[in-house]
Formats: structure tokens, sequence, C-alpha cells
């Protein structure tokens, strides 16, 4: 995936309402009144929303008109964001060892001296 | 709060610039140090030309299973010796960063008492990644996993 995707659809995850929209999904496909119903916005203002989220691969329309979550996207999604984490993480642990191998070393030379 | 997209992370090591250098670029010393809990990174993996242009390979292993392996492969585009270490690394491993290059920056400080602050930064990474990582998004982002998926 590359980063102008991920932009993509952390941008699409940055509304409350399309957060608010997908949630909804989750429990099932709906309409666009359906999914309108929650919110005292327009359905054209509605319609917006899903097209950002479509354009991101996080939903789709069915023939029916129903609107579906897509689960395509989430792993990924998920896994972009623990990158940061796990890799701060593994730095720890290597500077750790680093240490540990820094005193050794030190102490290898300091012991041939004496 | 400042726009960052990159990851920074400083430490301190009770040694002389030198030595904390040398244990980056010696290949003898980055098989014996290098590696995550649970990870190894045999010597005769590790090819290391500290130069600009030159390069630095190596492979960590697993070492419960050592069918699990995760190779690394960075260019040096700076290079100054007991200070600096910049390098570049395809990420085409890395699913998630397919065809993405990751820069990755070590500098070298005096501390006093003949120790070094080290400081590595590593990015840039979406600034989306970078906010939601500094919000801890993380846990935020399992539940709405639960939601979507």
């Amino acid at each position: 995936m590359t980063t102008d995707r991920l932009s993509t659809i952390f941008a699409a995850l940055a509304d409350p309402t399309r957060r608010a929209i997908l949630a909804r999904l989750a429990e099932g496909d709906a309409t666009v009144s359906e999914l309108a119903e929650p919110f005292s916005i327009s359905l054209p203002a509605i319609s917006r929303h899903l097209k950002v989220l479509e354009h991101a691969g996080l939903i789709t329309r069915s023939r029916s008109a129903q609107w579906r979550s897509s689960s395509l996207q989430a792993e990924p999604l998920r896994e972009a964001t623990a990158w940061m984490e796990r890799y701060r993480r593994f730095w720890d642990e290597n500077f750790a060892r680093l240490d540990a191998h820094l005193h050794r070393i030190q102490q290898r030379s300091e012991d041939q001296q004496s | 709060m400042s726009d960052t997209t990159e990851l920074v992370i400083t430490r301190i090591f009770d040694a002389p610039r030198e030595l904390v250098y040398r244990a980056f670029v010696d290949p003898d010393q980055l098989a014996e140090w290098f590696g995550p809990v649970g990870y190894s990174v045999p010597r005769d993996t590790v090819d290391v030309d500290a130069r600009v242009g030159g390069h630095q390979r190596f492979t960590m292993v697993s070492d419960e299973d050592p069918t699990q392996t995760s190779p690394v492969n960075a260019t040096f585009v700076e290079v100054v010796e007991n200070e600096l270490l910049v390098g570049e690394e395809d990420t085409s491993a890395i699913p998630e960063f397919a065809g993405v290059t990751m820069r990755m920056r070590i500098e070298f400080h005096d501390e006093p008492g003949g120790r070094t602050r080290l400081v590595l930064t590593q990015g840039p990474y979406p600034p989306e990644i970078a906010e939601m990582a500094r919000e801890g998004w993380t846990s935020s982002f399992t539940k709405l996993d639960k939601l979507i998926g």
C-alpha cells in the first residue's frame, strides 16, 4: 500500500460522522436514508461522506443501493499505525542490547589493561 | 505542537562517541548486539561499507524459529565518522509501506562524563500516521478495526 493510499484512508477516517457511518455499517448493510437518520445533516451531505468512504475503499455499494462496510483495508491500516510504535519498541530493545554490549567491550579492555 | 512526521528516539550511552559509532559500522560488533529480544544477527549475513553510496546489510534471525528472518538493506546517503550516519532503506519487504523509501538518521553527540547522546530519527511517515501514533490512536484503531472488520 502506498503512502497516497494510506493518506486517503486516514483522511476518510478523520471525520467523526464518517467514523459513525462505518460503525453503523459494521452492524449491517444500510441505505443512505438509514445512514442519515442519526444525523442532523442533509442527505446530500451524507452522500458526500459516503463518496469519500467509498473512494478510500472502506465501503462499497451493492446493486440494490445498500451500502456495506469493506474490511479489506482494516488490517493494513491497523498495521500502519502500529508501525511507529513497533519501531520504537524495536529500537528500545536494540539500544538495551547496545548498552550491554558497550559495557562489555569496555570492561574487556579494562580487564586487559589491568 | 510540531508537525513532525518522524520518529525520534534519544538515548544516552555510557561510552565515548567513537565506540558507539563503531558499534554501528563494525560488522563483528553489529552481529554481537543488533536485534530485538529473541533475534540474532549471524555474522555471515553482515556486510557494511560505511561510505556515502555504501550499504549496510544484515539479516535478523529468530532464535526460536530460524526460518523466520528479517533482512535489513540500507544505503548510506551521509556519513561523518563518529558523528553521523544517514541511511535509506527500501521497504519493499514491509507490505504496509511498499515502495516508500524510509530514511534513518543516527547522530552521535558528546555528553559529559565521557558519554554519548545518540539521536535516531526515522521517517518520513505519512502525517496521519504520526498524528495517530502520537495520540495513541492505535488502541482506538483496534476498537475501530473490530467495528469495521
